[in-house]
Parts: C-alpha cells; structure tokens; sequence
C-alpha cells in the first residue's frame, strides 16, 4: 500500500500544487477581470456619455430645426394675416374712390391728370381714354388742349385718364389704378404701421 | 420711391439676343428700370443699357423669347432697379430677381434700395480683423477667414464646394458671441437640388430664420443671373450696416454669372477680351466683391464666400483669375484630393488668405498660429516635391529627411485636412493638429519658427 | 468762352453732347444736373466726347454740360502729404463728410485745406531776380516734409516787388509779387498744373544711387536706382500688393506717393490704418508724414481710374522739384490700361492686341518718361528724383500679354513675381532666374563706398550658385539628389540656405521686414563665405552630412529674424562660430 499511499502522496501533491495553480489562477484572473472591469469602467462611461452626448446633439439639432421653423411658421402666419387685412383696407378704399362724387374737386383732379400726362408725352396731341362714368369730366377739361381727343371706346378702370399720342408710339397711363399700383408698396407700409407691425 | 410713372414706347426697332431696341424714345435715362410688356400682356422686367439719339437699348432679365416687333410695348419706369428691405427679409425665399419665391406677400419695405450700391469710400473702411472660427481646420488654421472679407471657394464641376460652404454658414453662424447674424444665400443658375441641400442645411441648424434665399435655379431665365448678386448683396448690406448684423453672403455660382455677363457683350457686339469675355470683366466683377466689408462707426459686416467653378479646373481661366485678383484670397479644391475622397479636398498650396495676418496672433488665436501655419505650408511643399521625386526614383532614392517629409504630407492630409461635414473643431485643437505635423521634423528643419514657441509646443518622441 | 451743350447720348461711362464747338479736347467739364465730374476725350463737329469720371446712373439726354474752360489739373501747395485722394485729387474725408460711407456723385472740395495757416519763411527779398521754379520760401507741410513754395513751372520770371515777413499765412494769401515788363502777377502758396503735361526742369541725370527698400532680394540682387524705373508683374496671390507695400514703407525717399489704381478697397485702408503706427527706420517719425494715397479703387467710376496715374505722378514731380527724392508706386497698371481698353471700346476705336488700344505703348512710355533723377528749374540749386513703380496683373500669370510686354520695354528693373514659389511659401515670390536689374553697374560704386568693396563680387558668388542650382535642379528631377558628386551637393545646401536665410523675407516679422544694408551684406558675406568654406572642407575630405549637421547652419538660417540691426556683433560671432565649425569637422589639418 504503500506504493499507494505514496502514489496518493504524490497525487495530494499535484492536486494541491494544481490547486494552487489553479486557485492562483482564478485570483489573478479575478484581478485581471477587476482591473478589466475597473479599466473600462471610464471607457464605459465615456461611451455612454458618447451615446447621451450624440443623442443630445440630436436633440440639439431636432429642437432647433423645430424651433427655428415653428418661430418662421408663425412668423409667416402673421404676415399672411397683415396681408389679409391690408388687401381688406385695400378693397375699401377703392370701393370708396369708385364711388366718389364726380363734382368739384374731382374735376381738378383730372385737369391735373391731363396737364402731368402731356408735359410727360410732351405733345397735346393724344387720343385720352377713360371709364364711362369720368367721360363728361374729361370732356370739358379737354378744351384746353388743342389736338386732344377722347376716345370713343372705354376702358375699365377707377377714374382718371390713359394718354396715347396719336402716332401710337407713346402711351402714359394715368389711370387712378396706375396710380395707387404705384403707390401700393407706400401705403402697405403705412396700414402695417397702424396695426402695429413696424420693422 | 415717387408715384410718377413712366411713359410706355410701342416702337420697337430690334430684338437680338436678350436686347431689345426701342425707337423714339426721349425720356429715358442710364440704367433705368424698364418694364416690357408682351402682346399677350405679360410683364417683364429690363434695364437700360445706352440711351441718346432717340433709341435706348434695353437689356430684359428674363429674357426676349415670345417678344415680338409689333405689340410689345417698354415702360421706362423713372428710377432705377431697387429692392425692398425690411427685417422681415429673413426668412423669406426670393427669386433671382427679388420677388417672392415662397407663396407669402412681397416684404412691407422700411426702404427701397438701388440694387447695385454705391461705392464704399475706402477712407470709411474698417479694415477686417476679427477672426471666424468656422470649425473647419485647413481653413481656421490656415486660410484664416475673417469678417468682412471676400474669399472665395474655387472648385470644378462635381467637387463639393457645397459641402464646405454649407458647413461654413453652418458652423460659422453656430460658434462665437452673442452678435446677431444672418446668412444670405444666392443661387445663380445652380441645379435645384444644390439650392435645395443649402436650405435643408440651414434648416436642420436651425439658422433658416436668419437667412434669406435668393434663388436663379438652372432653368430660371439666364440674363436674371445678372441681378441675382445685386439683390443679395442689397439686402445683406442692409441687413449689416442697418441692423448691425454679420451677414454671410454665399454666391453659388459666380461662373454662371459671368456667362450671363457675357451674353450680353456678345449681343451688343463689343470687342471682346480674353475668351469671349468683355474687356470690363474685372470692373464688373469689382462691383459685386468689393461689397464686402466693415465700415467705421457701423456695428455689422458683409462677409462673402462667392463659389465659381472653374472651366476644366483651369485657374488661369479669366473668371477665376479675374476674380482672384479682386478677393481677398482664395479656397481652391484640388481634383487629387477629391478623388482619393479626401474632405474638404482642399489644396492649400494654392489657396490664400489674405486678411489672415491680421487676424490671428495673440489676442485672436495664439500667438504661435502664424509662425507654425507657414512652417507647415513649407514643409506640406517639400512634402509635394519628395512625393514627386518618389515617383521617379522610388523611395529608396530618398534621403531619410525626405521620407519624414513624406511622413508629413501624410499626417497633414489624413489628420488635419480630412474632417466629417459636421464635425466642429476648436482653433486650439486644430493648432494642436498643426504640431504634430511639424514635430514629425527635427528641430533643425524647422526655420520658420521661434525658439520660445518650439521650446513650448514641439511634440518629443 | 465756356461751351454749353446737351447730352445726347450716354454708355456707362462715356456720353456724348452736342452744342460743344467751343469745348477744347481734354478740357473738364460738368456733365448733367448733379454737375459730375468729365473730360472732354474726341471731339467730331460740335459733338464732344467725354468721360465721366463718377457714376453716369441716372442721367438723361438733354441734361446740359458745361465747359470749365481749364484741362484736367492738380492743386499744388502745402497739405498734400497724409492725405487719400480719389483719382481725380478729391480728398475721401472730405467726401464722405458730404456723402457718408459711400462715395456721393457731383460733390466739390478742395484738394487741401485752404484756411489752414502755414508758418511761411520767405528765402528771397524784394529786387531778387526769379524765374519759374525758384523758391520763395519754406513752410513745415508735415514733421517729415519741409514744402519749397516755388514760383509756377510755367511763371515767365521777373524781378520780386513783394514778399510777405515771416509769419502765418493760410493758402490764399498773396505772399510775393513778381514784376515784369510792367506786369505784375501776384503768387500765392499753391499753384495749379495739368495732370496729363510733365512738370519741366533743367536737365536730368543718371541715376547711380540705389533706392535703398530694406528688402533683400531686391537691394542685393536686383536694385533700383533713385530716378529709376521697375515693375512687378505677378498672378494674383503672388504677394505683388505686400511687395509694393514693403517697397512704400521702407524705402529712403523722402515723400512717397501710393496709386490704388483698380485695386482692393480694403489694401488702401490697410495703408491708413497700418503706416500711422509704422516708424520711418531713419527719422522715427510716422511714415504717414511722408504719404500721399491716390486710392480709385477697382469698383470706383473707371474713368477716374484712368486719371489717377496722371494725377498721382504729378504730385510727385511737385515734391521732386523741392529737391525730395520721391517714390511713386502704381498698384496696377493693368487696370489703368483697363480702363484704357473700356474707353476705348465705348469710342469705337480699332482695337490691336486683345483689344487694347493701339496708343497703349505710347501711354505706358510716357508715364515711365515721367521718373527720373532730375536739377529742378530755378534758384536754389536743387536735385530730386522721381522712382516708377508699377505694377502689372497679367490676366493668368502669362507674361506674353501686352500690359507686360510693353512695360518690358520702357523699365530696367524688372521683378517676376513667380506663383510657384508663392504656393510653396517663398515670399517675396520675386524669381531670381527671370528677374533683372539694369542699374546693378550703376549703383555698385555706391556699395563700394558706403558698405564694402566686395559687395558686387560677392553679389555675383551668391548669384552665381542659385543659377548652378537651376541647373543641378534638372537632374534631380531625373535622378534624384543622390546621383550627384558631393561638391554640386554642397551647392544644392548652399543655394537652399541662400533662399531662406536671404532671399526669403517675412515682412509680418517685426525684425525681418526691413533690413538695413550693413545687415544684407554680412548676410550675404556669411553665405558665400560658409559656401567657398565648404568646397574647401570637402576637398579636405569632410563629409557633406557633418557640414549639413553643424549647428551653425540653422543659427544662419534664422538670422534674418533673430539679429537686429544694431547688433552686427552677433552677425560676426556667427561667422567666427562657423568657421570652427567647420574646423573641427575636418579634424586638424586645416591649411590656411
């Protein structure tokens, strides 16, 4: 038996010394995986960080995408509505110029029409138009113009006068629509103001 | 503006190419505004060219097809072409001619301004020193830009100057101080979708609401290419010497704009000078970069980033020559660089800044950026020539100081030229950058810098 | 009598009127009702063609012109100097106190400030005898500039009735009267004359003293002569502007004259806001004190672009016949002789080479006509000079188109701005191989005598291997730098160290930007010497990797930037250093 027991002897010692081995092994396997552990803690931390600051660009990004084009949305919004209301003040006034009285002032109104549009032309010789209802005005403040003739056709607008030379080369509309067309950008500005939308 | 209108002339004596010659005229002026009106009674817009002897030869921007002899009629309008400005610009989408692009109402104008400005007095220039960090290393570190300079970007066909000038307006407009700022944006006769990738750019920064968008797309009529810059640049000029804003101009493609330049010269018949191109090129295309700028006692600036590409990617082609003689340096795109994918592909060998001096150093950047930027320009030009000797003899011919030099190009392109779209750097990591290159040297190859800043930033093995 | 006309016609800068009979060719006239600027360019009958020089936006047919019955002219006295005038002598401050930020159209000034007081000192007393030119009397225009007032170049002379004491006298005060053949004319400090006509003088002489600039590839290899005439004719980016800018701040000349002729507005408010905060290296005083700017810059009326060269090189005969030597630079000719082709084009001449006109040759020979080192007319004696410097922007850099060809032919300095060595970062880009100076001969006696007797010999030494370098370089490009023998090795290091440490200049560094002559020539002396020291060392069997090693090599290299003028002693101890270097690499047989 003895043979056994040294036999058991030597195997105890292997055992133990592979126990050893082994339990080393695991010590320092279980130091490795700790300082593994430890190292990628920050390096975890870092990626996570990573992760939140890449998702928080984005974020970043989609909000002020958002932002930005909700401010410009309603931006927007407001200006088609001061449009609304300009084009509303717009309609009136020319309900209101369509209807005016053709009396008085009115008459001077066109004399002056005349007088700019055939210095502008630099001839009195021109055929005038104008709309039915301004016809006899233009008629008798014609008189003063030798070589002035209104046309027998009408044209459709507010009031005032469109002047042709007689050769067709020239024409000067001045017309009260060509007149506040001109003059729309001024008074769009001025109604904005009233409403209180100023730059 | 005054509401006296203009007369319209029936007598129409010419159309040639985008000119229209009116007869009989007597009360017309030098470039005044013009407004053409077909026989189906559609309007057009047009300017005056040469006026006398009873003729005025008109230039129409959208051009003269449909046009006929009889029945088009030219109203000369009394004032000259002008845009309508107010804040409320930003924001809004402009056709190349100034009108509304985007559904809305025109603009309500605080004022109405003469579209081609006026010369600045070069005695009520601030001259440009503030430095814009725009994230993007080649060109923070070395081809500095600043406010209220010109500069800019020279690329061919298919490179992506688009990318770089929408990473500039991105990164540059993000960075810095608490000042307000805009981007002005003009498409001349640019592909759709190059306007389009610009706006969803903004967007996506959010920077859409300080912008304003001019946009002659390719198929837009060609002559309004002549007006596009000028509208811009009116409103980005009040924009910052109004309102105190720092405007960022962004004219793509200032190629296209000079063709259209040259399509009138040609219908006018005028002695051509080089390729075609009229004899006042340079004067013409003075006008549009030298609106650029800082003037004393105004907060703003105008800073312009034009892009042209150049015919064949040849530099010497007039437009691009003609234009770098007039700006304040260039960004110039290299083929090579493009090709092995290298962004932003820029060759900076043949780009320049030259407001740079002024505005880096101490107090801007560092005090080391100017003296480390030229040693670096120095050793990536060695670097240039050894890969060039390479070619020939192979690397064993080299020296072992012409490999480190290699080495260098090497670092230069992979680490410092090469960024992501997106990616924003700090000056002082970009200046760290440059370090590293040049400490890929000995010491004593390095001439172009003081002892005290190689003593406090050479990088030692 | 003043014509009266109409406009008829109007092309950009060019109109046409009628009625103009009376008009005299390049007479200036009002153009339109703003009353712009213009000049009577051709006249056919009684229609005058004329050059507007503002913008012509605007203007009409039938608006009026009027004749001001005098040609296009200067306004010559004291208040010149530290101004910035457009091309047509208008002083930008005073236009943007009129017109704000922007240059306003129709507006009148005058050229100087004529209520401002000058302390006179009269040089002459009642009987003198005087003739055109002579000097009255000095007042102080500036702390640099002592301005002679001198009788009129086209005054016939006469006897002095009357001159005024010493004292303060504002610009319109009559300080002396001259009499002759019972007619006497009164003289005031100032006096005009036309841009387009050369102020006289007695007689003209060679030019034989370099214009010293402070830069080293232009003072030790291609000089410039007082009284001479360069061009630097450069692509853009080639570093032309801060050339003439280094050549504007440094240069010994008494007044220097700057024309933005076409150029970048921002480069003239450069000049305005660096040169009063620049010392001038020999006075201390501000460099502004001697500046005059003529700024049309290249989005200005192109009109006025073409009078500014006129009007500039007129201020600067005014200054020469004070006895000053004055420098003239011209930043660019190209774009004067733009504005040359565009006039031109409107007036339908017959166009030569790429348009330009065919009178461009004569143009350019008569402005280069116009430098030179001069005895002015009238007593005292005096000897002053005019230096040309132009500019050229060749359209892609090609030096075959005619602005540069013709320039070519009608200066003796020439420096080719090379855009290679730009790329790589040479600057001053100036090419050693294509450049050439006409007034080396000349101006060599001056070295001689003021710096040392071997400057010109070693000037050709240090030449000599930058044109074997270009040789060598060929083979390089074949075989590599290994394929040659030590000793064409040697010149390849040499040449290398000639390029940075001499020929390279960063005029962003506050020591290098302007280096004195005693420096340039230790400098050069050191090279040649560290070059004849090498051939020796290796035929004494030195190895080329111990000379490349030396530590004196990078001391040489930066000493441009690290040694002030005032201290040489470091310059020599280089020398000394090196030559132990060099002793001790070729071990102890050293023959002397």
């Amino acid at each position: 038996m003895v043979s056994n027991s040294s036999l058991e002897q030597a195997i105890d010692k292997i055992l133990e010394k592979t126990e050893k081995e082994i339990l080393s092994d695991l010590e320092n396997s279980a130091s490795t995986s700790k300082k593994t552990l430890d190292d990628s803690l920050p390096i975890l931390e870092q990626e996570y960080d990573q992760i939140i600051s890449n998702g928080k660009k984005e974020a970043d990004k989609i909000e002020k995408q958002i932002t930005g084009s909700s401010d410009l949305e309603a931006r927007n919004k407001q200006l088609t509505t001061v449009e609304e209301s300009i084009d509303k003040v717009f309609t009136k006034a020319l309900d209101e110029i369509a209807n005016t009285d053709r009396s008085g002032d009115y008459s001077n109104l066109i004399k002056s029409l005349l007088e700019e549009s055939t210095k502008t032309l630099g001839t009195t010789d021109v055929i005038v138009f104008t709309n039915s209802k301004d016809r006899d005005t233009v008629q008798s403040a014609l008189s003063q113009y030798s070589g002035a003739e209104l046309s027998s056709e009408t044209i459709e607008c507010l009031g005032g006068v469109k002047v042709k030379s007689k050769d067709g080369a020239m024409t000067f509309d001045n017309t009260l629509d060509a007149k506040i067309e001109r003059l729309k950008p001024l008074i769009r500005k001025d109604i904005a103001t009233q409403f209180g939308v100023s730059n | 503006m005054s509401a006296e209108g203009g007369v319209q002339y029936s007598k129409i004596a010419e159309i040639k190419g985008p000119l229209v010659v009116v007869d009989d005229v007597s009360n017309a002026a030098f470039d005044e505004l013009v407004e053409i009106e077909t026989k189906e009674g559609e309007r057009r817009l047009g300017k005056v060219l040469e006026v006398g002897n009873g003729k005025a030869i008109v230039q129409v921007f959208e051009g003269t097809t449909g046009l006929s002899i009889s029945g088009t009629k030219a109203k000369f309008v009394g004032k000259l072409m002008e845009m309508p400005v107010s804040k409320e610009v930003l924001g809004r989408v402009f056709d190349g001619l100034g009108r509304p692009k985007d559904g809305l109402p025109d603009p309500i104008a605080d004022k109405f301004i003469d579209i081609n400005g006026e010369p600045m007095n070069p005695e009520q220039r601030e001259y440009p020193k503030d430095f814009i960090q725009t994230g993007i290393s080649v060109i923070d570190g070395m081809i500095t830009l600043v406010r209220g300079q010109k500069l800019p970007i020279f690329s061919g066909s298919g490179m992506s100057h688009n990318l770089v000038a929408a990473q500039i307006a991105r990164q540059a407009s993000v960075v810095g101080t608490q000042d307000d700022f805009a981007v002005v944006f003009a498409a001349i006769g640019v592909q759709y979708s190059e306007a389009e990738y610009f706006r969803r750019s903004l967007e996506e920064s959010g920077a859409l609401k300080r912008s304003v968008l001019f946009l002659n797309t390719a198929d837009d009529p060609a002559i309004e290419r002549i007006i596009t810059p000028r509208v811009a640049l009116t409103v980005a000029e009040y924009l910052a010497f109004e309102l105190g804003m720092h405007v960022l101009v962004i004219l793509t493609d200032m190629t296209n704009y000079a063709e259209a330049l040259r399509e009138i010269s040609a219908a006018r018949e005028e002695v051509p000078g080089r390729k075609g191109y009229p004899g006042y090129l340079y004067t013409d295309l003075s006008t549009i970069y030298e609106r650029a700028g800082k003037l004393n006692g105004r907060k703003g600036s105008v800073t312009q980033v034009p892009i042209l590409s150049m015919p064949s990617d040849d530099i010497t082609h007039p437009i691009p020559d003609l234009t770098g003689y007039i700006t304040e340096g260039q960004v110039v795109l290299g083929r090579d660089l493009f090709r092995q994918g290298v962004y932003p592909p820029v060759n900076i060998l043949m780009s320049l800044s030259r407001l740079m001096k002024d505005g880096i150093g101490e107090g801007s950047t560092r005090a080391d950026h100017g003296e480390i930027s030229n040693q670096v320009y120095d050793a990536y030009s060695r670097a240039q020539e050894v890969r060039a000797l390479a070619g020939i003899v192979g690397k064993a011919g080299l020296t072992e100081i012409d490999l480190k030099y290699m080495d260098v190009g090497d670092v230069f392109e992979k680490e410092f030229l090469t960024q992501a779209t997106d990616e924003n750097r700090t000056i002082e990591e970009t200046l760290t950058i440059l370090w590293k290159i040049v400490s890929k040297l000995p010491k004593n190859e390095i001439t172009k810098i003081k002892d005290k800043f190689i003593d406090q930033y050479y990088q030692e093995k | 009598m003043a014509a009266e006309g109409r406009i008829v016609w109007i092309s950009g800068p060019a109109v046409k009127a009628d009625g103009m009979s009376e008009a005299k060719m390049y007479e200036t006239v009002t153009v339109g009702n703003d009353k712009l600027v213009g000049e009577v360019i051709r006249l056919t009958g009684d229609v005058a063609f004329i050059q507007v020089y503002e913008s012509t936006a605007g203007l009409k047919p039938g608006e009026p012109v009027v004749g001001t019955g005098n040609p296009l002219s200067v306004l010559l006295g004291p208040g010149i100097i530290g101004q910035i005038y457009d091309g047509i002598q208008r002083p930008l401050k005073e236009l943007s106190k009129a017109s704000g930020s922007y240059i306003g159209r129709g507006i009148t000034t005058t050229p100087v400030d004529m209520a401002k007081k000058y302390h006179f000192v009269p040089t002459v007393s009642n009987g003198d005898e005087v003739s055109a030119g002579s000097v009255l009397g000095t007042v102080q225009e500036s702390e640099l500039i002592e301005n002679s007032i001198m009788v009129p170049p086209d005054h016939k002379g006469g006897k002095i009735t009357k001159i005024v004491s010493e004292g303060d006298y504002d610009l319109e005060t009559e300080v002396a009267t001259t009499e002759k053949d019972g007619q006497s004319i009164p003289l005031k400090m100032y006096h005009k004359w036309p841009v387009r006509k050369p102020r006289p003088f007695l007689k003209r002489y060679d030019p034989t003293v370099p214009l010293l600039t402070g830069q080293r590839v232009i003072d030790t290899f291609f000089p410039i002569a007082k009284g001479g005439t360069g061009s630097i004719p450069g692509a853009f980016g080639t570093g032309k502007t801060v050339t003439l800018h280094q050549i504007a701040k440094w240069a010994d000349s008494q007044v220097v004259v700057y024309i933005g002729c076409g150029e970048r507005g921002n480069e003239m408010t450069e000049v305005l806001v660096e040169f009063p905060h620049l010392k001038d290296p020999r006075s201390g005083k501000p460099l502004m004190d001697r500046t005059v700017l003529v700024a049309n810059t290249s989005n200005m009326p192109v009109a006025a672009r073409e009078a500014s060269i006129y009007t500039g090189v007129t201020i600067a005969e005014y200054y020469r016949d004070m006895g000053k030597d004055v420098v003239l630079v011209a930043d660019s000719t190209s774009r004067w002789a733009e504005s040359l082709r565009e006039m031109s084009g409107r007036l339908e001449e017959m166009p030569a080479e790429e348009g330009y006109p065919s009178y461009l040759a004569s143009r350019l020979a008569e402005f280069y006509e116009r430098a030179g080192r001069v005895r002015a007319s009238g007593s005292p004696d005096r000897d002053g000079s005019v230096t040309l410097v132009g500019a050229v922007s060749p359209s892609g850099g090609d030096f075959t188109e005619p602005v540069t060809t013709h320039t070519m032919r009608f200066i003796k300095t020439f420096w080719a701005l090379d855009a290679k060595l730009a790329y790589s970062r040479h600057y001053p880009s100036i090419n050693w191989m294509n450049s050439y100076s006409g007034y080396l001969a000349d101006i060599a006696k001056w070295w001689g005598e003021n710096i040392s007797d071997d400057w010109l010999s070693l000037r050709s030494d240090a030449y000599g291997v930058l044109q074997r370098e270009d040789t060598l370089k060929e083979i390089v490009r074949l075989l590599g730098p290994e394929a040659l023998p030590d000793e064409e090795k040697l010149i390849l290091e040499v040449a290398r160290m000639v390029k940075i440490g001499l020929l390279q200049q960063n005029s962003f560094d506050d020591v290098d930007t302007y280096c004195s002559p005693e420096k340039q020539y230790k400098l050069l002396k050191l090279l040649v010497d560290f070059y004849k020291r090498g051939q020796q060392s290796l035929k004494e069997g030195a190895a080329l990797a111990d000379i490349r090693a030396m530590s004196v090599v990078g001391s040489m290299l930066k000493a441009r930037m690290d040694v002030k003028d005032d201290e040489m002693a470091k310059l020599d101890q280089l020398d000394v250093d090196m030559q132990e270097q060099f002793k001790s690499i070729t071990g102890v047989k050293v023959r002397n």
